[in-house]
This record gives structure tokens, sequence and C-alpha cells, in this order.
């Protein structure tokens, strides 16, 4: 097969740039799952709420200008994190003492009603965000024009896994929650009140969802199933990155993202079979992940 | 009939077992004794293939079975109790043994015979032979702790083993119900010909029924014999009285 | 043969049962026959996953795709081939079986949520392959129109064929449970650790239940397209088989009829709430809660929880 240089290296940032945004949901899809042991299926939900508020906030309330986007990029993952807040508040924290497969049953109900107050608030029809004057247009590298939005979300990125890695080292939250995600006992003993520990660590994790979607609106169209792609997508990244683990969310979301770009360059049609092939090959070698599970 | 010859095994940095030896002859009853953590567990574990030795040999009826999945080692038999309660809680105690004899008969995959009209005769005897018969329609789960460690010895029965493996057969018992599981030991070991191997705490009980004695220590076996030899062993003495 | 293993008594009310829903398509309005029928086929597909997630412990998060692959099979050999029509019938659930060993035997290597994790990686794989294979697969259109053999093409003859199927494979499951091999999957699912000690090999007997269950799963897609005369990509979506393990938790588990119970109220919310509402999702999602709230052991298990003596171990297990 022909593809030139400026073909691939387009594809590369394309693969990179989708690599960050799934970073940033699986890092919150696997901060929760290591801390609460929950496989929290509502993830892509929050994620398509944090999409449509990015929505609601730039182009109804600011009308598609440049001020409107920064603020919803702000805003959107504080509205979601508010959502996640109420949600483990009234309902979640009464269940962590169940049997996992209902906290998954749980999460599955919350899925199906944020997809429906999502239809009921923002309609069933696609939306679209327009990136801020400064993001607009493309540059041209190696001979291939790159959209300026997907540089920012490859400065984004690493910016985000820095300050996560900064949260979970150095201030006390962090370093409790990863203490509670290894021995959650041996914290409840020392006299933390785990409940809190945990509402924290869910709604840190549902910040990130709602992060990354505010950070794709401007990439693809705002729509209903969009919870339903991510979710899956980030699931097997944090597992093949192993559980829990932020690094391998990294790793994971890396592989996920240039597979699936190479794919469209190898085999359009096919292109989507590439990152499930490439999750089937890394679990068949490394069954529990390629970096260490807290699990 | 069973040789564990210089077996390591050891979890990270930690050692768990070293170098450790044990014979068992056919029709013998061997016990093993040693302080907590002294790889007691650990070494019947390696024997059983729940674990895997990192050097070592284990011979069974003349073949290294150190390496074989736990389920061939038991078809070639060797059965075992475990120290913490290890069964069906929500199967019956019939159904709990007759897993144990279907799996003997080659038949737990069987899909066309119900299973309660099968090896109905072989479970209800060994239910006989260790006194749980009057309740065998409980749940499993229900049962008093002395009642499912004594369940714990008829699963393992229910393999038709040569060698019994009973790992702290009385852990968590009464005295009485501890007098009698022993006393039901040595009445399986006589009646069915059963070659034992066991450990346990209690040393009156081990002195008083092993005819062998395997010492262990920080993971290595300091000395097998039989109770005189052991009792008169000077590094015996050293590990229990002045090493702790 | 089948000496004890069959109560009598506890047979009336089934045959009753069997003898009303007999009866009832003549009487019943077109879109309550189909109603009934599509809760039949759901509800097979619900009993073959509990043959290994209630009575297995086996977390098969993927099973939609063996639904699919049955009726996908089913539907291009009697769309597309000109074999006979019954070859398509017996072929789909022997491919779903297929496939089944095949993942199962990648997938038998893991535990819990890593086996679940794996089989949707596997799973999703088939399922992009389905959508994209335009054509062969017709993509996301799917494939409509198939041809019915005369016999079964009014809706009524459809209903009694799928009934009489559906008989005949929980009278099979039944069986199968109360095997030797179903006990065993039993003890394997309170303690896989202790039954490989007692001489089971126990991978070897997951992946036998699951090519059994997933026999099943492909005959329920079979029933499917004798009811639709179509096929979608859908059929294979992880969320179809999310909702396939929240019917069998939410009918009961660790009951045989349970799956049952938990697709006719999925089945029947969908469709009833979604007469009133669009927002059917919304009120199953709230239901949903209540339910996990306040009955745990699923609505089966709430019903049956006076007669089943593991309920008091399941409690004592969490310390209630």
């Amino acid at each position: 097969m022909e593809f030139g240089l400026a073909a691939l290296a387009s594809q590369l940032v394309v693969g990179l740039s989708r690599a960050m945004i799934l970073f940033i949901v699986c890092a919150g899809l696997s901060f929760v799952l290591g801390v609460l042991r929950v496989p929290n299926v509502a993830h892509g939900s929050l994620y398509m709420i944090g999409a449509f508020s990015a929505y609601g906030i730039a182009m109804r309330l600011f009308g598609g200008s440049s001020a409107g986007f920064w603020l919803a990029l702000i805003l959107a993952p504080f509205v979601v994190a508010l959502v996640s807040l109420i949600a483990e508040r009234a309902l979640f924290c009464h269940l962590y003492e169940r049997e996992h497969l209902m906290l998954l049953l749980f999460t599955f109900a919350l899925m199906l009603i944020f997809g429906d107050l999502v239809k009921i608030i923002w309609g069933a029809e696609y939306r679209s965000v327009s990136p801020p004057a400064l993001l607009r247009g493309s540059v041209s590298m190696f001979g291939a024009s790159i959209p300026r939005y997907n540089l920012f979300l490859l400065i984004i990125g690493p910016l985000v896994a820095i300050g996560l890695w900064l949260f979970t080292n150095k201030t006390k939250i962090g370093k409790i929650s990863r203490a509670a995600a290894v021995d959650r006992e041996m914290v409840s003993v020392i006299g933390i009140n785990v409940s809190w520990v945990f509402a924290a660590a869910f709604v840190i994790g549902c910040y990130l969802a709602g992060l990354g979607g505010a950070l794709v609106a401007p990439t693809v169209s705002v729509t209903l199933g969009m919870d339903h792609t991510i979710i899956i997508e980030a699931f097997l990244i944090v597992t093949i990155g192993g559980l829990g683990n932020m690094w391998g969310a990294l790793v994971g979301s890396l592989i996920f993202g240039v597979t699936h770009s190479f794919g469209v360059l190898l085999w359009p049609q096919f292109a989507i079979v590439f990152p499930y092939a490439a999750v089937v090959i890394v679990l068949f070698l490394r069954p529990r992940g390629l970096l260490k599970s807290v699990w | 009939m069973l040789q564990v010859e210089a077996v390591d095994k050891s979890f990270g940095d930690f050692m768990a077992v070293c170098q450790a030896n044990l014979s068992v002859g056919r029709g013998e009853l061997v016990a093993v004794i040693g302080p907590n953590g002294a790889g007691k567990t650990t070494l019947f574990n390696l024997i059983t293939g729940q674990l895997w030795p990192d050097r070592g040999e284990i011979i069974f009826g003349g073949e290294d079975i150190s390496g074989l999945p736990s389920y061939q080692i038991c078809k070639r038999g060797i059965a075992r109790s475990f120290q913490i309660v290890n069964i069906f809680p929500r199967l019956t105690i019939f159904g709990n043994v007759q897993v144990a004899v279907l799996s003997q008969q080659r038949r737990s995959s069987n899909l066309f015979l119900p299973a309660q009209n099968l090896a109905v005769e072989e479970t209800k005897s060994i239910l006989e032979s260790v006194g749980l018969s009057d309740k065998a329609t409980h749940i499993a789960g229900s049962l008093s702790h002395g009642d499912q460690k004594i369940l714990e010895i008829a699963i393992a029965l229910g393999n038709e083993p040569e060698l019994l493996i009973l790992d702290e057969p009385t852990a968590g018992m009464s005295p009485e119900e501890t007098a009698a599981t022993l006393e039901l030991i040595k009445n399986l070991a006589s009646s069915k010909g059963l070659t034992i191997l066991f450990c346990e705490h209690d040393m009156d009980v081990v002195f008083s029924i092993a005819q062998s004695i395997m010492v262990m220590h920080q993971g290595r076996t300091l000395v097998q014999g039989n109770p005189e030899e052991v009792k008169g062993n000077k590094k015996v003495q050293e590990a229990y009285l002045g090493g702790e | 043969m089948f000496r004890g293993i069959i109560d009598l008594k506890s047979l009336w009310p089934i045959a009753a049962i069997f003898i009303v829903l007999l009866i009832l398509p003549p009487i019943l309005p077109r879109f309550y026959t189909y109603i009934l029928a599509l809760i039949f086929v759901t509800s097979l597909l619900a009993m073959s996953l509990n043959l290994v997630l209630g009575h297995g412990m086996i977390f098969q998060f993927h099973h939609g795709v063996f639904y699919g692959v049955g009726a996908y099979t089913a539907a291009l050999m009697l769309a597309k081939s000109s074999l006979p029509m019954w070859v398509g019938f017996v072929a789909g659930p022997l491919m779903a079986a297929v496939v089944g060993l095949i993942i199962g035997w990648f997938c038998v290597r893991l535990t819990r949520l890593y086996f679940g994790m794996l089989q949707i990686s596997l799973g999703s794989l088939i399922w992009a392959i389905v959508f994209r294979w335009y054509s062969f697969t017709g993509g996301d259109d799917g494939i409509h129109g198939i041809p019915m053999p005369p016999l079964i093409s009014s809706l009524n003859n459809a209903y009694y064929f799928i009934l009489i199927i559906l008989v005949i494979c929980l009278v099979a499951l039944y069986l199968i449970l109360k095997s030797p091999f179903g006990s065993t999957l039993e003890a394997i699912r309170d303690n896989p650790q202790r039954c490989e000690a007692v001489g089971v090999n126990v991978r070897r007997h997951q992946l036998m239940a699951i090519v059994i269950s997933t026999f099943f799963a492909g005959i329920a897609g079979v029933l499917f397209v004798v009811l639709e005369r179509s096929v979608f990509p859908d059929l294979l979506f992880w969320v179809l088989s999310l909702e396939i393990f929240i019917m069998c938790l939410l009918g009961g588990w660790f009951t045989f009829a349970g799956p049952i119970l938990g697709a006719a109220i999925m089945v029947a919310l969908r469709t009833f709430i979604g007469i009133f509402t669009e927002y059917w999702t919304l009120i199953l999602g709230v239901i949903l809660i209540l339910l996990i709230f306040f009955l745990p052991e699923g609505v089966m298990g709430y019903f049956l929880e006076g007669f089943k003596p593991h309920a008091k171990e399941v409690a004592e297990r969490r310390g209630e």
C-alpha cells in the first residue's frame, strides 16, 4: 500500500490527539476503579454530559465566541462534577457495602437515566461546537496540514497527566485516595472518613470524564450515543493498561488511538477493528494488563 | 510413597519453604509440626499443586508430580483438606461430598443423567464414616465450624485417595471436638488403610498418634523421625524452646 | 431416567401456564402475541446466560455476541443460500457454539472482571466486523425481509414454534443443571480452588459450560430471526449484552426461572412505558435503582427467600 510521509504524520497527530482525549477520560475511570473498585458504566454518560454542557455554554450562552469556548472548557467539567457529587451522595454512597455486581447494575441505571436526561435537556439532534479563534485552521508540518486544535490537545494531555501525577503524589487527598486504593481497611483504621474519600475520588474521576467531553466537543459532532462508544473503549483501555493504574491508562490510550488512526490509513472500512485487535493481542500476552494493576 | 526432595518456594524476597525434605511411606501416619509461619501450609500447597515449587522434586508413586495442576495431582491419588474451611457453602453436605465422588468416578462432565441418582451409595457411606449422615441435607454454609472441618475431611475422602493430606484438621475446634476428630482420623487410617499426612499444633496429639514426625522451622526441615528421635533432637529443642 | 428430579405437584402450575400460553394467540391482539413471543426469545437468551452467570459465576459480559452470531448465521443462510431452510436453523446455534468455544478458550484463562473485559474486546471485534462488512452482512443496515418456511410464516405459527422450542430448551437446561455437570458447575461457582483440588479440571468445565450456554444463545438468535425476519448489528452490541446481564440479576440469578421473569419485566417495561413516553430508559433506570435498594436478591429471589436456604448464608456473609 502506498502512502506518503505527510499522510502518516497527519494520521499520527490525529491518533495521538484522540489518545489524549481517551487518556483524560480513562484516567478518571481508572481512578474510580482503583479507589472504589467499581466499574462505572455511567462514566461515558458523564463524558457525554461534559460535551453537551460545553455546547450549551459555548454555543447557546455565548453564541460561539472564543471566550465562550474557554469558559465552557472550565465550567463544563464542573457541571459534570456537580452531577456526579449529587448522584454519589444521594444514592451511590449507600451501596458501597454491597456486592460488586450490584454496584455495576447501579451505574448502568445511572447511564440509562443520564442518557434520557441529556435527550430531554438538549434534544436528539447533532450539535457542534466551534473552536476559539486561536485554535481554528491548521498549520503545515512535514508537508501535512495539521489542525491547530489537535496540537492543542497534544499539549493539554501531558499537562493533565502531570497535574494528576502531582495530585496523587503531592497532595494529602491524593495520597489518601491512593492508599485507599491499595488498602482501604488501613485508611479507615487511621481515622479517615472513607466515605468522603470515596466521594472525592468519584467526583474527581467524573470531573475528568467531563473535561474529556468538553475537550472532544469541537472535534466531533456532539450527539446521543457518544456515551456508548467511549465507555466500551475506556474499559478496554483501562483493562489493557492495568486496572486502576493511571500510567496504564496513558499507555492503553496511546495504543488505542494510534492503532485506530493507522487502521484508517491501512484499511479504512475496517479501521474500527484494529484497536480491538490490539486489545486482544495485549490481553493475550499480558492478561492482567501492561502495567501493575492495583487490584 | 511420597518423597519431597529439597523443595524451595519463595514469595518475592520471602523464602516460605527452603530445602524441605519429607518422606511418607505407605500406610504411615505422618505429622508435620513447626511454629506458625514455618511453612507447613505452603509445603502442603506445593505437594497438592495449589502452588508450584521453584526448585526440588516431589515424587509420588515413582513420578515427579511437581508443577502438575492440582486436579491432575488429585487424580493420581492425593486428596487434601484445608486449614481454613474451604467447602462449597451453597451446596448441601451431600452435594459437597458428591462433587468429589463424581469427579473420582470421572462423571463430572456427564450432561444426561440426573445427578441426584448418581454416586449415592458411595457418598452416603462416606458421610456415615465421618458421622455426618443425619445432616446430609443441610446447607454446608450453615454448619458449625467443627462440622465444616469434618466435612473438609469427608470431601477429601470422596476422591478415594491413597494419600490423605490434612492441614490442621482440628484448628479452631473445642477440646472435645478435637479428641473426637483425632479418633476419627485414627479410625480412617486403620479401617480404610489410608496413608495420612497431617499437620497439627497440639503436640500431645501429634506425639500420641503419629508414627513419623517432620519438624519445620523457618521453611527448613530440621529433622524427620519417629516421636522418640524427634523429642530427643537438640535442634528441635532449640527451635521450640530457645529459638523464638 | 428422570426419576426424582421432576416433582409432579410443581408441574401442575407450569402445565397450566403452558396451556394458557397455547390458547392465547387467537384471542389476543396481534401486538400482544408479538410481545409475548419476544419475551419468549429474550427469556431463552437470559436463561442461556444464567447457566454460566448464576450457576457458574462466569462473568460472561458479552453474551449478546453469540445471540447475534446465531441470528446472523441463520439469516445469511436463509437469505443468501439455496440450502434447505432447516440447515440455517441448525447452523445458527452451531456457529454460535463454535464462536463460544473460540472466545471461551481465550477467556477461561482469566477470572472475573478480566474475563469479562477480554470477552468484551473479543466480542466487540466481531461486532465491528459485522458492523462494517457491508457486502456480506449489510453493515449497519442489517438484513431485512428474510424468507421463512410457510409453516412458520404467520405470526401465530411463529409464536407456537418459538414457544415449543423455548419449552424444549428450558427442559434441556433444567436437566443439564441437575446433571453431574450442572452440580459440578455450581460447586465451581461456590469454590473453584476446592473444586480443582477434588480433581475437576475447572477451566475445561467452564469452557464446556460456555459452549453449551452459547449454543442456547444461538437458538435464541434463530428464534429472533423467525419472529422479526431481520437482523442488525445492535444484536451484537455491548449494550444488549449488559441488558441480558441485568435481566438475570433483576429476576434473581441464583434461581432457575428468575431470568425469565427478568426478561419479561425488561421487555414489558420497554414496550409499555415506550407507548406513553419516549423517555422509557429514564423510567427503567429509576425502577432499577429502586430494585437495587429494595430487592437485592432479584424479584424471583425475593419471593423465594423464605424457601431458599442460601439466602440466609448470603446475608450472613454480608454481615447483616
